[in-house]
């Protein structure tokens, strides 16, 4: 069952390219510790899933690549090509010239109509390639303009002309004290949007992989890159192939077994809602390791917080005429705070 | 239960009666022995567990497996009577059997031949468990309406059910909806390839390429032997049916006698169901509440109507004859016609033949000609669309509907905000 990838913005890119990397170079991994034929259903499977193949047998990744400016994208594209192991397809990524000023505005109701065939034709065509499709995952930051506003316009036609398959996006959450003045609007407009049209939102907050880096792994310098490849390690490790439940291999002793604890849960959830997959073979070179993808009350704080910071500056309608300007009235960003105070109340009413 | 009129003259040699019910037997799946049939007639206990397995054979929607066997025979007993019930099965006697098996086999044994009666039993289960050959999908609804089957033992809700929690059971269903969407669709691309690269291969002209089984019959020559014996079984059942039919009024000669020797019932029109359907228990309190609602309703319906007969009266008096009056009637007596007209056209089948019953085999053709009792997948995705529409269209008023409830709601109970979810 085959994933196909949308690459959105600075961020989308970079991150994608770190993902397909980690995926493709724990596959061919020596250090698996399994059989060889179980190695090789695993290298199999991790290939049909994200990568199609060329006459060559240099993998090809299932992904279209989306930018506003050409510089990220071409750097991934030739830092895949650089690495003899995998590429991205020739024609598989579209960018233009102009950017879009970390204006939501601008991504989704400028850039996003005017382009949207061309994307959309891409993503086609990706589809079109793979035998068993069985959804989407877009990449993307929430706080920028490129990846929050197209990000959210592609989500919303996905989910039009492709309501029968998944879409999970995969957003950033940007630093509390980041650079961007305006990041707190183009956050809440996407997450509203988002909301509605894709049906998983994976979050990873910069800040916690900022701290991963810097206490668990020591990294002094940190770099957006390290920040990326953690994160590439982690959603590497939820994506690669597993066996589900039913299935007759089990480790000795199962840690994940603390997670069935009721307390965890709500009243209303039975314990059997808890999903475990298992591999056998070791990822990326960690002997054992186990990935915990959750829904829960985590965000609730993160969440409130950019809500109460965007409706400080939409009280007093800083920079909302660069909103405007381009379509995005203030009834939207009414909705968009109405949604996302749904959103929390439900929450923390679990 | 009327006693079926038979020839006495047929079937009256020695031997006949228990060829008819060994031929009855080999046509249902897992018969049991003419001899549990002659033992159920003198209602002999060792009978009975056999006669509901085969009761639940022939009723059960689900097709066979493994899965079948491991069910309790409380379990099957429960929804056979259930089943028949559902169907109508006149007599009381059947109802208030014990579920274990200890006694009953006669009761049972009537209720075959009462289901035996009423359809052709041996060739609809010979249908459900034929082996196809090529790749079929079905076009007529019907099959998805019969198997509805008998109605699942109910669960107790223990209390009242959280809202989330279904909440969360649709997400659920919806996934798993669209996981099956997904398959269907890798299944019909990878039909597609198989039939484009078998052209020619086949050897009846009229197909042209391979069917999945065929080609895999091809590649697996063991599983090509094992298809050959399960087409071998189903012939023999195929000519245990038609020895069924030769030798039926054996059968059911023999049935008579077996009728006679029960006992006669009161009529089953005047006694009580013992099944009455589930009602959700509620407390005492909302019992009330509800029935108060539904009598606020009634007089708000009855004044309304009364007000609009009111009003339609000064109407229909202040209009009177005339060209005009007339020309108004003509006008919506249109109006209506073609409305009816949209929605007859919108729910009856497409011009030309209704589509024959049952699985079609799916060809794939160059030339585009079709015989004369072949479909074209173009015409039916036509008739599939407009049918779709229809339902949407329906859909959509009922929302529209339910939207205008809901703000008359919201209207009605001042100070407070309601707001909707965003609509998908």
């Amino acid at each position: 069952m085959s994933i196909v990838t949308v690459q959105l913005g600075q961020c989308g890119n970079q991150i994608g390219f770190e993902v397909f990397d980690a995926l493709l170079s724990d596959s061919h991994s020596s250090q698996g510790l399994c059989c060889k034929r179980e190695n090789e259903a695993y290298q199999a499977s991790c290939k049909e899933r994200f990568f199609s193949e060329e006459e060559n047998g240099v993998p090809i990744a299932r992904a279209v690549l989306v930018d506003m400016e050409p510089k990220v994208i071409n750097q991934t594209l030739s830092k895949a090509a650089q690495s003899g192991r995998w590429k991205y397809g020739q024609h598989a990524c579209f960018c233009q010239k102009q950017g879009s000023g970390n204006n939501w505005a601008y991504g989704y109701s400028v850039h996003g109509p005017r382009h949207e065939e061309s994307i959309m034709n891409l993503i086609r065509k990706e589809v079109e390639k793979c035998d068993s499709f069985s959804g989407f995952f877009i990449i993307m930051s929430m706080a920028g303009g490129t990846g929050s506003g197209i990000g959210a316009f592609v989500t919303q036609n996905l989910q039009d002309q492709y309501s029968n398959s998944l879409k999970m996006n995969q957003i950033i959450w940007p630093y509390g004290t980041g650079e961007v003045i305006v990041q707190n609007y183009n956050s809440i407009l996407t997450l509203s949007h988002l909301y509605r049209s894709s049906d998983a939102l994976l979050v990873h907050e910069n800040d916690a992989v900022h701290k991963i880096c810097a206490k668990l792994m020591n990294i002094k310098q940190i770099s957006f890159s390290d920040i990326n490849q953690v994160l590439a390690h982690q959603l590497g490790s939820v994506f690669q192939p597993t066996y589900s439940a039913e299935s007759s291999f089990h480790y000795r002793r199962n840690p994940l077994e603390g997670f069935k604890d009721p307390a965890l849960y709500t009243s209303w959830l039975p314990v059997h809602a808890f999903n475990v997959w298992k591999t056998q073979r070791a990822f990326s070179k960690y002997e054992k390791s186990a990935v915990l993808v959750s829904n829960s009350q985590f965000l609730v704080k993160p969440l409130d917080m950019i809500v109460g910071k965007a409706w400080n500056m939409f009280a007093s309608k800083a920079y909302i005429h660069q909103y405007t300007k381009f379509g995005i009235e203030e009834e939207d960003f009414l909705d968009s705070f109405t949604s996302l105070e749904q959103v929390v109340a439900s929450y923390c009413n679990l | 239960m009327r006693r079926r009129r038979v020839d006495p003259a047929a079937g009256a040699r020695a031997g006949a009666l228990p060829e008819a019910i060994a031929a009855l037997s080999r046509s249902l799946p897992s018969g049991p022995s003419p001899e549990i049939f002659r033992r159920a007639k003198f209602d002999r206990p060792e009978a009975t567990s056999a006669l509901w397995q085969l009761l639940f054979r022939v009723l059960s929607p689900l097709p066979a497996g493994n899965a079948l066997a491991s069910i309790a025979l409380e379990v099957q007993a429960r929804l056979v009577k259930s089943a028949l019930c559902s169907q109508g099965y006149p007599r009381l006697a059947l109802a208030q059997l014990p579920e274990d098996g200890s006694q009953g086999s006669r009761e049972l044994l009537l209720a075959l031949s009462w289901l035996l009666a009423r359809g052709p039993v041996p060739e609809q289960m010979l249908a459900q468990t034929r082996v196809p050959l090529g790749d079929e999908m079905t076009v007529c609804q019907c099959e998805a309406l019969a198997s509805l089957g008998p109605p699942a033992p109910h669960m107790e809700a223990e209390g009242p059910v959280d809202v989330r929690h279904v909440q969360w059971l649709m997400g659920k269903l919806r996934f798993r909806w669209r996981q099956l969407v997904s398959s269907q669709q890798e299944q019909c691309a990878l039909l597609s390839k198989i039939h484009l690269y078998t052209r020619g291969c086949h050897s009846d002209q009229n197909l042209g390429h391979l069917s999945v089984t065929e080609a895999e019959m091809l590649r697996d020559p063991e599983g090509g032997q094992k298809l050959l014996r399960t087409l071998e079984r189903e012939s023999r059942r195929l000519e245990a049916v038609l020895a069924w039919r030769r030798a039926e009024p054996v059968f059911w000669q023999w049935m008579d006698t077996v009728l006679g020797t029960c006992t006669p019932e009161a009529p089953a029109a005047a006694s009580q169901p013992t099944f009455l359907p589930w009602v959700p228990e509620c407390g005492d309190g909302e019992l009330e509440l509800v029935v108060r609602e539904l009598q606020t309703l009634e007089e708000e319906l009855r004044e309304a109507v009364e007000r609009r007969r009111v009003a339609w009266e000064a109407k229909a008096r202040g209009c009177g004859r005339g060209p005009e009056w007339s020309a108004t009637r003509r006008a919506s007596r249109e109006t209506v016609e073609k409305e009816l007209g949209a929605l007859q056209r919108c729910w009856e089948q497409d011009s030309g033949p209704a589509p024959a019953h049952g699985p079609h085999r799916l060809v794939r053709r160059e030339d585009g000609a079709a015989g004369d009792r072949d479909l074209r997948a173009a015409e039916l995705i036509r008739t599939l669309r407009s049918q779709e529409a229809c339902l949407e269209a329906v859909l959509r008023q009922l929302q529209g509907q339910c939207r205008q409830e809901l703000a008359r709601l919201a209207g009605a109970l001042p100070g407070l905000i309601w707001i909707l979810p965003p609509g998908r």
